[in-house]
Formats: structure tokens, C-alpha cells, sequence
């Protein structure tokens, strides 16, 4: 018997984020549609309502999402052979196989350090932190004002994420806030918000 | 067709107009250089910064940044195997080969010839056939628009690769997206959960800036930075040899790119990979692909620009953006209260011509720029990503601002970035998205339209011979696939028995 399940082409294993990324959008799906039943789906003179579309699209994206769920447990690897697709693929494949191997030629002259100096742990939790810092930065605006809080948020990712010396990472943010207030606020006359602090 | 041309050479070759088109063509460059930022980066970027222009001189400038980029993407492909936007990804193969083979130059040169062919022969199909296609779409009543609105959507589906589903999926939530607010036609607020802020909707520029910078540009710092520069520029010149050996491979590509670009959602990037595979099968030095092949870059290159010039058929003429990057410049049109459709050419005759004549100033100057230049350019690679990325992120920000002049468009740029970093991240197309975003207003207008010519009747779609065909169309396009990919799961089970059946005998 164990010849014969190693004769049979391999399930896809599903990928954790993939189910659930794709469950995420069914239950929106879901969502949007009962929500638009209750816009209504039609009008009275029996013509499309404002909630038809809603409707149709959230049971749309519900039932593929099912669908998905189930393709990515069911379907049998190497399906999709035999399309034009698929020799795109292959293609696609080989390329993403150039780009890593010029990745790890560079990877290997160093250790596991990628060009920003880190670690694939610290490069996983990067993009949050630099999220957060925005995110502190455009809560912050009211008090400060929009160029001084992100010129801040800057400032605080050069020094303290990016660990680069004090005096370029100044020059930096200073020459990029004076460049987007002479462009947006000068040239373009945006009304910025100046916050609590009404400086610029 | 001549008086046209005569009215848009006379808008293109204004002193300003030339000006921007230049500093569109080089801005593109640098960014599509770039890794991280991609074509559709950079217009969403700058669209905020010709806020301020006639809508012909911005729309140049954007246009300039839209194909400028391809050109400099496919530097950072070939010196750094780093592709700078999607569509350059395939010559990473080819051109990296050649370049770590010390023909860096050479490949730079073919990329940047093909580039110019491709892009002046699909220019003139652009010219021929724009104004027709939009004068026969003048006869489109709301039943056609629907059914052609639904074939631009249906074919996302027809190439979305391995994972269909996933794609039109993507495709619908944007359109769901594109619901948030008050209905147009209709008194109703959908999806404000009491928000007043979201009784506008959500502002799609605001949103796809969200995604293509602030997503794109934290999805580059997870992936690592960029690479040093590792490929030699001697022999900078390319030679005879290559340059006859890669002609042939520019024409086709050329060929390939344009017929796929014209269609809504099919874009740059698969033209690109199609072409590749062409080549593959039909180059006399097919041996050679794989291993630094001119053919491998010439081809792909000029599939890259024809398609990106091929996808303005629709833009202009119908008004459904054929790739990401051209429905970023939707939202341009829209910004500077134009409407690209059918009418598009009869009520801005000097705004469409002028843009179109000015591809070829662009190209030009893309030409001139980069044969000689193209090794200076790859100079911006060594600017530490470290300075760049928080700048790139502050001025999408800013310019996100600048765009709705009030907080709540910030918001929208915050969580579209976190949303378009978790989509590139787990690999949930975000063209799609964008397409139901931007078609998602017109096709609940063309739809209300309908049901009220029907009396409440859908069934008017099949009552008319275009729409009828039309529709049809785009039934076939969106199920074919699925029905396809079915077909193929059920085969490789019956295959599987069948095997098994035999094992177990």
C-alpha cells in the first residue's frame, strides 16, 4: 500500500496565511452581503436597489472564498498543467530562482544579514515597526502639525531603527521636510495642518 | 487623422509641456530603478504634485513616469537582479546572465532599443486604433457599458494565473470597496458604520497609495534591501552580432505585448512572460536562453513597453484601465474632472492628442537618455535604501494629503499601506483589487441604468446584438477558467485511480 500513496500526486499543502487570509475575505463577503439585503435590494418601482451590488458581490466573494478553502486542501498539485498559465508560470518560477540566487551570492560574503544589517527576525518585525511610527506620527499631527510629526517619525527611524549616525540622519529629515514644505506648502499651497504648536 | 496629429504635436512640443514630459521621463526612470517602486508607485506618488498644472501638461508628466519607470526598471533587473516593478521581473534571467558575464552594457543597450521600437510601433497601433474603438463605443447604450465593463473584469480572471479564484476574488472585494459611501443614484450610506467621513467613499487615489507605496515600499524593507551592484561594464557597447540577433526577438515581443496589453487587466507584466516563452520555442538561439541570451531581453522588453502603451486603448477609448498604472492615471483624469471614454476624444480632442504625441517625445528623450546614461543612472542603486524609504513614505503621506486636504485621507493611506503589505506579503494580487476599485462606480452606474431601461430587467443584455455578444463574452471569459481548472482537478483524480488501480492489480 505504501507504493500506491507514493504514486499519487501530492495534495497541496495550504499555507497558514493563505486559509487565513482567504477565510478574512469570505466572512467580509458574508458580511457585505447580509448588510446589503438590508439596504435593499431592489427599489419600488422593481428596479436594482442600492443594496444589489453589495449583495451580489459580497455572495460572490463569499462562495469563491469557500471555493478557495477548498482548492487549496483538495486540489491536487501540478493541476494547472497544460495551460499557456502554467508556462508562466514556470517562467515566473525561474526568474524567482535568479533573483534568490543573486540574493544568496550577496547573503553568502556575510552572515544572515541582509543590506540593512538584519537579521531575517528583525527584518520580519521592520515593516510594524516602522508602521507604528507612522501611526504615532498621524495621531500626533493635531498637536504638532503634519510635516513636524512625520518629519519626527523620520528622524526617530533613521536614528533608532535604522541605528544611522545623528548628524545625516538630521540632514536628511531637515532637507526632506523643507523639500515637501517648499513643494506642497509653498508651490502647491496645501493647507497643512499646523496643529496645537501652529510652527509649519 | 493627420489634423489630429497637427493638433497634439502643437500641445506636445510647448515648451512646457516638453519640460514636464522630460522631468516625467526621468523622474520615471529613477523610480522605476527603484526596487520597491514600480510605475504604479510613482504616478500615485506624483499625481498629488501636478495637482497644480493644466490637466494636459499633468497628465503628460504622469504618462512620462509611467513609461520612464519602465525603462528604468529594467536597469535594477539586470545589474542587481532585483527587478524595480514587475513587469522586469522575467529579465532577471537574461539580463543578470549577461550582465555577470560582463555585457552589462550591452544588455542595457538592447533593453533600451527594444524598449524604443516597441514603444514607437505600438504607439502608432495606439493612434490607429484609440479614436476608432472610442467612436464605435459612442454607440454604447448602459447595457453594452455594463457587458464591456464585466469582459474588462472577466479577463483579470482569464490571467490571473494558477489562482483564479484568488484573483477575481481580489477583483470583487475591491469593487465592495468601491460601494463604501452614498450610492450614486441612490440616498442610501453603505458600509459608513456611522462614520461621517466615509459618506464620500473612499478616496481610490488615497487607497492605491496606500497599497503600491506605503505597502510596496515596507514589503522591500522585509525582503531586505537591495544588492550591491555586481556587474562589470566592460565592453560597453553592444555589438552587431547581438543587435541582429536580437531584432527578430523585438518584433515579436513588440507583436505579443501590444495584442496582450490591449486587454483590460491582462497588463505588462504577463506580456512580458509570454513573450519570454515565445522565445523559448521559436528563437533560432533558443539553446542559448537561460544563459544570457540578447533574444531573452530584447523580447520581453519590447512586450513590456508595447503593452503599457497598448493598455491606453482601453483607458482612453473606453475608459477601463487595461493595467494597474493606467488606473492610477484614471483616478488623474478624474481628479482634473475628465472622464476617459468615448467622449474623452470628441470633447478633449487637443488633451488626448497632445498626450499621445508626446509618448513619442518621451520616448525619445527615454532613448537618449539611456543609451549613453544608463550605468550613470544604476548610480542611484548605491543611495542607501535606509535614507530613501522613509522619505518615499513621507511624501506619500504628504501627498495623500494634499489630495483630500483633510486627516481622514491619512487614515485611508495608513490602513490601505497595511492592507497592501499583508496582500504582497501572503501574495493576493493587488491589480485586481485595484480594477474593482476603479470600475466598481461605473459598473453600479451602467447597471442602475440598465435595470431602469429593463423595467427592473437584466434580461435587456441579451436583447441587443452587441450587448448580447458582449455579454457573452464576458460570461465565457470568467467561466472558461473555472470550468478549465475543474476539469484539470477531476482528470488528475481519474488519473490517480486509475494508477492506483493498476498498482493495486
Amino acid at each position: 500500500m505504501n507504493t500506491v500513496t507514493a504514486k499519487n500526486p501530492p495534495r497541496n499543502r495550504p499555507e497558514v496565511s493563505d486559509v487565513i487570509g482567504t477565510a478574512i475575505l469570505g466572512v467580509v463577503g458574508a458580511v457585505a452581503a447580509v448588510m446589503g439585503i438590508g439596504y435593499g435590494l431592489s427599489v419600488d418601482s422593481g428596479e436594482v436597489g442600492p443594496g444589489l451590488l453589495p449583495f451580489l458581490t459580497g455572495t460572490f466573494i463569499f462562495l469563491a472564498s469557500v471555493a478557495e478553502i477548498f482548492r487549496l486542501f483538495f486540489a491536487r498539485v501540478g493541476t494547472s498543467g497544460g495551460r499557456i498559465m502554467s508556462a508562466v508560470e514556470d517562467i515566473e518560477a525561474t526568474a524567482a530562482e535568479s533573483i534568490d540566487s543573486a540574493s544568496e551570492a550577496v547573503s553568502a560574503s556575510g552572515d544572515d544579514v541582509d543590506t540593512f544589517g538584519r537579521t531575517e527576525k528583525q527584518r520580519n518585525r521592520a515593516p510594524f515597526v516602522i508602521f507604528a511610527t507612522f501611526g504615532i506620527a498621524l495621531a500626533l499631527v493635531p498637536v504638532l502639525g503634519l510635516i513636524i510629526a512625520l518629519s519626527l517619525a523620520i528622524l526617530f527611524l533613521l536614528i533608532v531603527v535604522e541605528k544611522q549616525k545623528w548628524w545625516t540622519s538630521a540632514a536628511a529629515t531637515i532637507g526632506a521636510a523643507v523639500f515637501v514644505y517648499i513643494v506642497f506648502g509653498l508651490v502647491l499651497s496645501v493647507p497643512m495642518p499646523t496643529g496645537m504648536l501652529g510652527l509649519i | 487623422m493627420i489634423d489630429n496629429l497637427m493638433l497634439g504635436l502643437e500641445t506636445a512640443v510647448s515648451p512646457e509641456n516638453l519640460l514636464w514630459c522630460f522631468v516625467g521621463v526621468l523622474l520615471g526612470t529613477v523610480i522605476g530603478l527603484l526596487p520597491g517602486l514600480g510605475s504604479t508607485t510613482g504616478v500615485a506618488i506624483l499625481l498629488p504634485v501636478t495637482l497644480t498644472f493644466d490637466p494636459v501638461t499633468a497628465l503628460i508628466m504622469l504618462a512620462g513616469i509611467y513609461y520612464g519607470s519602465q525603462y528604468g526598471s529594467s536597469i535594477s533587473s539586470i545589474l542587481i537582479s532585483t527587478p524595480g516593478d514587475s513587469s522586469s521581473v522575467v529579465l532577471t534571467i537574461d539580463g543578470y546572465q549577461m550582465a555577470r558575464k560582463g555585457r552589462a552594457g550591452a544588455a542595457l543597450a538592447i533593453s533600451a532599443l527594444a524598449s524604443f521600437f516597441a514603444a514607437i510601433v505600438s504607439l502608432i497601433g495606439l493612434i490607429a486604433l484609440a479614436q476608432p474603438i472610442a467612436r464605435f463605443a459612442l454607440n454604447f447604450g448602459p447595457a453594452e457599458n455594463l457587458a464591456i465593463i464585466l469582459l474588462g473584469m472577466a479577463t483579470i480572471v482569464s490571467f490571473a494565473g494558477e489562482n483564479i479564484l484568488r484573483g477575481i476574488t481580489m477583483a470583487a472585494a475591491g469593487l465592495l470597496v468601491s460601494m463604501v459611501g452614498v450610492a450614486s443614484g441612490f440616498s442610501t450610506a453603505r458600509f459608513t458604520f456611522g462614520s461621517v467621513n466615509l459618506l464620500s467613499g473612499l478616496d481610490f487615489v488615497a487607497v492605491m497609495i496606500g497599497i503600491f507605496a506605503v505597502g510596496e515600499v515596507l514589503h522591500q524593507i522585509r525582503r531586505g534591501g537591495e544588492k550591491p551592484i555586481r556587474a562589470g561594464f566592460r565592453d560597453l557597447l553592444v555589438t552587431k552580432e547581438e543587435l541582429r540577433r536580437a531584432f527578430p526577438s523585438t518584433v515579436r515581443g513588440t507583436g505579443l505585448g501590444f495584442t496582450v496589453g490591449v486587454l483590460p487587466g491582462a497588463g505588462a507584466t504577463l506580456a512580458t512572460f509570454l513573450a519570454y516563452g515565445v522565445e523559448k520555442q521559436v528563437s533560432r538561439f533558443r539553446q542559448f536562453i537561460g544563459k544570457g541570451a540578447p533574444e531573452a531581453v530584447a523580447a520581453p522588453e519590447a512586450a513590456n513597453n508595447a503593452a503599457a502603451n497598448a493598455s491606453f486603448i482601453p483607458t482612453l477609448a473606453l475608459g477601463i484601465p487595461g493595467s494597474g498604472t493606467t488606473a492610477v492615471l484614471l483616478g488623474a483624469f478624474i481628479i482634473f474632472g475628465l472622464q476617459p471614454g468615448p467622449l474623452l476624444f470628441q470633447q478633449e480632442p487637443d488633451l488626448v492628442w497632445g498626450l499621445l504625441v508626446s509618448f513619442f517625445f518621451g520616448n525619445l528623450i527615454l532613448l537618449v537618455l539611456n543609451l549613453p546614461m544608463a550605468p550613470v543612472f544604476a548610480q542611484i542603486l548605491r543611495i542607501p535604501y535606509v535614507y530613501l524609504y522613509p522619505i518615499v513614505l513621507m511624501m506619500s503621506f504628504i501627498g495623500a494629503f494634499a489630495l483630500g486636504n483633510n486627516m481622514f485621507t491619512l487614515w485611508i493611506v495608513f490602513f490601505s499601506g497595511l492592507l497592501g503589505y499583508f496582500m504582497k506579503r501572503f501574495d493576493f494580487p493587488a491589480a485586481p483589487f485595484v480594477l474593482g476599485l476603479v470600475l466598481g462606480p461605473l459598473l453600479e452606474k451602467y447597471l442602475v441604468q440598465t435595470s431602469a431601461l429593463g423595467n427592473g430587467s437584466l434580461l435587456i443584455m441579451f436583447q441587443q446584438p452587441l450587448s448580447l455578444i458582449l455579454t457573452l463574452a464576458a460570461l465565457v471569459a470568467l467561466a472558461y477558467p473555472l470550468i478549465a481548472a475543474v476539469i484539470r482537478n477531476l482528470r488528475t483524480r481519474r488519473a490517480d485511480a486509475k494508477q492506483r488501480e493498476t498498482v493495486t492489480h
